[in-house]
Order: structure tokens, then sequence, then C-alpha cells
């Protein structure tokens, strides 16, 4: 994927498998985000192609993805601040059905499962961030995605919060969701991923189980610099 | 009495209070006075179907009243087609136009959006003033289109004229709650959460399969269709058009000043800014448009500028509040204090 003159994503190759978790990790500047919003038609590779269940979706449109299956959450959360939370949630639920009742009757079950009816009422933007980023997931799975993009979504939550959005993720995944997932937090990635990708400037450098990319000398280089690589 | 009955009987209340109007004011001006707060009403909830759920500001609605009048004034004068066949092509027309512009300016910031609604209504207000003919239509320029009036006495509803005010005020009166129930009706329906969520944060509303453009361009469309509505009803009120009465900026500015005072994607937005600022512009044309014509706009702004630093949702929203307080207070007391 080039942008202009800069190459920020070089000959990667990814491929998810049906009710997997993949983690996307590596350095800042490495292209995740990149990769990640190639993948949500957000931005149309310069060359190279996107398959999703049996079907090019290179440069597909945002809509036409979630229509598809593939939903998707923002790094910086953005809810419909000055709506209710079971608004938001279905507007989600809207991508499935035309009936406001149904919508609302998804909307009520997503929320039960992720633990956030209780505030169903409140105004999204008065939420704390770790609601927000729930609401955030709540919002994507009301459109019945088979595979769900999760964005950084551990970032700036506090540890307890952070262990709590890692029950939602197997929440997400027991239900029959595949995750693609880009994280920071590196304990919450291990322990979710089934699988680990981790790429540098623009290119994999490594793949596998969470434990073996662990202990890959190219990664520990590409995080702490050669002096930390184990002899 | 609980709250949904509380706001039936309310709701019930002020309509029949509306229809039973003209049997208690039976001047011809106040019932004028109100048909004309009716029709601003009217064409400011339908401005609000764009401009309050899609979230942009169409400064250049007017065009769509100026088409409706146009149309079924130049079928009726040249064709002898009854106004009210000249009201629903209009409509038509103007819901393509609505489409055509739609397309292209949808796609635009927020105010480069109002920018090129301003610039269309404009465009077509010089065209209209400059040329005779269109065609086969007799526009007439800037003399504008004179309906013959029926005999004195006479009124006849196929030619949508009347010899007193009141089926006027009925007619304006059933149009107006026919819009405010379908904006209802449209809040709680899937194209009105679509709108309103890509009015709020488009992005998010892509990502959770709206098609954001889509829905805005069909707003626009149905909101057009409906205004022109309102130009027809206004040709037949007035019997007189001309490009500055019908396809100008006041106009439209009007409607934007009363559905933002009023409360922008409410319902009762448009009747609350209306009946607060049609007085300011009757008023003021009355008694200043000799020195200072166009002072009502002065003032329409001074008053938006007060709302916006106050109260910048508008004013529906503390309204809203008080009368949520009144009606806890009623049905606490029916019911002994339980809520």
């Amino acid at each position: 994927m080039d942008f202009g003159g800069l190459r920020a994503i070089d000959s990667l190759s990814l491929s998810i498998d049906e009710g997997q978790i993949l983690g996307l990790i590596g350095p800042n500047g490495a292209g995740k985000s990149t990769a990640f919003n190639c993948v949500a038609g957000v931005y149309r590779p310069t060359s190279g192609e996107i398959w999703f269940d049996g079907a090019n979706i290179t440069g597909a449109k945002p809509w036409d993805l979630c229509r598809a299956g593939l939903a998707r959450t923002f790094q910086i959360v953005k809810p419909f601040a000055s709506k209710t939370v079971l608004y938001n949630v279905m507007v989600g639920a809207f991508a499935r059905t035309d009936k406001t009742d149904e919508a609302e009757a998804i909307a009520l079950d997503i929320l039960k499962s992720l633990h956030l009816d209780h505030k169903k009422d409140f105004k999204s933007g008065a939420l704390t961030i770790a609601d927000r980023k729930r609401l955030e997931i709540a919002r994507a799975m009301a459109t019945k995605p088979k595979l769900l993009l999760l964005d950084e979504v551990m970032a700036g939550l506090r540890p307890t919060e952070v262990d709590e959005m890692i029950d939602v993720f197997r929440t997400v995944r027991d239900s029959g969701v595949t995750i693609f997932v880009i994280e920071h937090i590196m304990r919450a990635i291990m322990a979710l991923s089934d699988e680990l990708v981790v790429i540098q400037f623009g290119r994999k450098i490594s793949e596998g189980k969470p434990e073996a990319v662990a202990k890959d000398e190219n990664v520990i280089k590409a995080y702490l610099g050669d002096e930390y690589v184990a002899s | 009495m609980t709250p949904q009955s509380f706001k039936k009987t309310g709701l019930a209340l002020l309509v029949l209070t509306a229809l039973a109007l003209p049997l208690i004011l039976r001047s011809p001006t106040y019932l004028h006075i109100l048909i004309m707060l009716y029709l601003y009403a009217y064409m400011t909830t339908t401005w609000n179907l764009v401009g309050g759920f899609a979230g942009v500001l169409p400064l250049g609605h007017s065009v769509f009243v100026g088409i409706g009048a146009y149309t079924s004034t130049v079928l009726w004068l040249q064709w002898g087609i009854s106004p009210w066949i000249g009201m629903l092509v209009g409509g038509c027309l103007a819901g393509f136009v609505a489409y055509l512009i739609g397309k292209p300016t949808l796609k635009m910031r927020g105010a480069y959006f109002a920018l090129a609604t301003m610039a269309f209504v404009e465009g077509v207000r010089v065209i209209v003033e400059n040329v005779d003919q269109l065609g086969p239509f007799k526009l007439n320029g800037p003399r504008g289109l004179n309906i013959p009036p029926l005999p004195a006495g006479e009124g006849s509803l196929l030619a949508f004229q009347f010899a007193t005010k009141e089926p006027y005020y009925y007619i304006i009166l059933f149009m107006l709650m026919g819009v405010v129930y379908l904006t209802w009706r449209l809040s709680r329906s899937k194209l009105g959460y679509s709108l309103s969520a890509g009015g709020e944060e488009p992005e998010a509303a892509e990502a959770l399969g709206v098609n954001v453009a889509k829905c805005k361009v069909t707003a626009m469309v149905l909101s057009a269709f409906l205004t022109a509505l309102a130009g027809t009803f206004l040709a037949q009120m007035t019997l007189f058009i001309y490009p500055k009465s019908v396809l100008t900026l006041d106009l439209s500015f009007e409607l934007a000043f009363i559905a933002l005072i009023g409360g922008r994607g409410s319902l009762a937005g448009p009747i609350i800014g209306a009946l607060m600022l049609r007085p300011v512009t009757e008023f003021s044309r009355i008694y200043l448009s000799a020195t200072l014509p166009g002072m009502h706009l002065i003032l329409l702004g001074v008053i938006l500028i007060v709302v916006m630093l106050y109260q910048p949702r508008g004013l529906s929203e503390p309204l809203t509040r008080l009368f949520n307080r009144l009606q806890d207070r009623i049905c606490s007391t029916k019911t002994g204090g339980a809520k």
C-alpha cells in the first residue's frame, strides 16, 4: 500500500481462519493501522487484493462490507454522543432488519450479552471510556458480523478494565465471530490470540502461536533493539 | 393518569383547539395570520427532514417552494389543469431537482453544502427574473404571474380558490398535521435512525452499514416534494407569485432561522419557532418596511445569536423539560405520588 512515495505496507500477506482470533502487532509506525484500514475499506490498496468469505472485497465501500458480514470498531471511539446507548446499538441492528421493533430486540439482546443493558437509556456521550469501548463493540456486534475488526480496543483502559475487555472478547468469540485485532497491550493479545502476525516497517517479520512469536529473535529485536536478544 | 395518556390528552386538546379556532376567531385577518403561521411551520418541518435529521444546513430550500408555486400556476394559467394536480406535478419536479442537486452537493462539507444550495436558489431566481418564457412555459420574468380570482363570493375546490379564509385554514392545518406525523414516524424508522446517525458520525454510521450519502439524498428528495406542496398553497392563497416572493434567499434563511431557534431535528421545534418568529417578520414588515426593508432579517439574526448563545439546541429542549415537569406533577398527583 503506497501513500504517494511512502510504501506503508510491503507485500503483506495475511490469512485468518473462521472462528480464529488473529492478532496483528508491531512497533509504532509499522503499518498496522494501514493494514487494518485496507481491510476495512477505508483505503483502496494500491496493489494487492483482499478476499473475504470467498469474495474479492478490495476497495469495497464500508457499508457494503458491513452487509457482507465484516464489522469494525474505531480506535478513537465514535459513539453517536447525543443519543442513548440503545439507539447506538439499534443503528447497527438496522443493518440486518428494516423493522424498528426487531432492531430494538436485537439491540437489547446484544446489550445484555455485553452487560450494558442497565445503561441502555444513558446518553452515550456521558459514558466512561471503558463503557464507550464496550458500546463500540456492541454496535458492531449488532450488525451480526462474521468477522470483527478491532482496532486497539484496550488503549486507555485501566488494568481491571483490560481484564473485563478480555472477557468481552471471549464472549464475542464464543458467539462464533472471527476476530482480527490490532493491539499494543501485550498481555491481552498474548492471552487471546490463537495466532499472531508481527510487522515492522510494513513487512511481516514473524507469525505463529503467541508463545513462539514471543521468543522469536526478530520480534525482540524489533521491539527492544539488538542488545536485548537472548544469546 | 399515566404520562402517555397525559401526552395524548394534551395533543388531542391542541388539535381540537386548532380545529375550532375559525369558529371562535371570525376575523379574516386573524385567520390569515394563523394560516401564514401554519404555512411557515409546515415549510420548516419539511426543511427539518434535511436540516434537522440529516445534519446538513440547506440555505436554499425556497427553490422548492418556487418550483411548486410556478409549476401549478403555469399549468393552471396556460392549460387549465387543476392546481391540485399541479401541486403533485410540482412536488415531483421539485423531488427530481432535489435529486440532481443533492447527489453532488450532499458529499460536500457543511459550509460548502450551504453555499451550494444558496447559489442554486439565487441562480434559479435570476433565470426566472430574466426570461419571459422558458420553452412553452410563460414565466413572465419579474412581473410574476397573476392568478385571476374567481368572482367575489364564489369558491371552487377544483380551482383551489375559496371565497373565505376557512377552507385555506383547514387545508394548511391538515397539511401541517400530516408532515408532523410523517416526521414522527420517520424518526422511529430505519431511515430516520440512519439519517441522524449519518448526520452525527458519518464514518461510524458507514461502518454500521449505512449508506450515508444515499440516505441524505432520499431525505432531500422527500423534503423537496413536500416543500413544493407549500409553494402551490402559497400561490393559491395570495394569487400572485413573482421571483422575489417565492425564490428568495430571505425565505430560505427564515426557514433555517425558525428551525434553528425552535429546535433543529425536533417535532415541536418548527412550530415553536414559527410561533415566535412569524410575528417578528409580520410586524417589522408592517411598521418598518417603508424605512428599513429587510429589517426583519436583522431582528431574526439577533434573536438567533441570543438563542445560540444560551440554548444552542433550540428552544424546544427547555420547553420540553418544562412540559415534562408539568407532566410529572399532574401524573403524580393523580396517582397519589406513585410514578
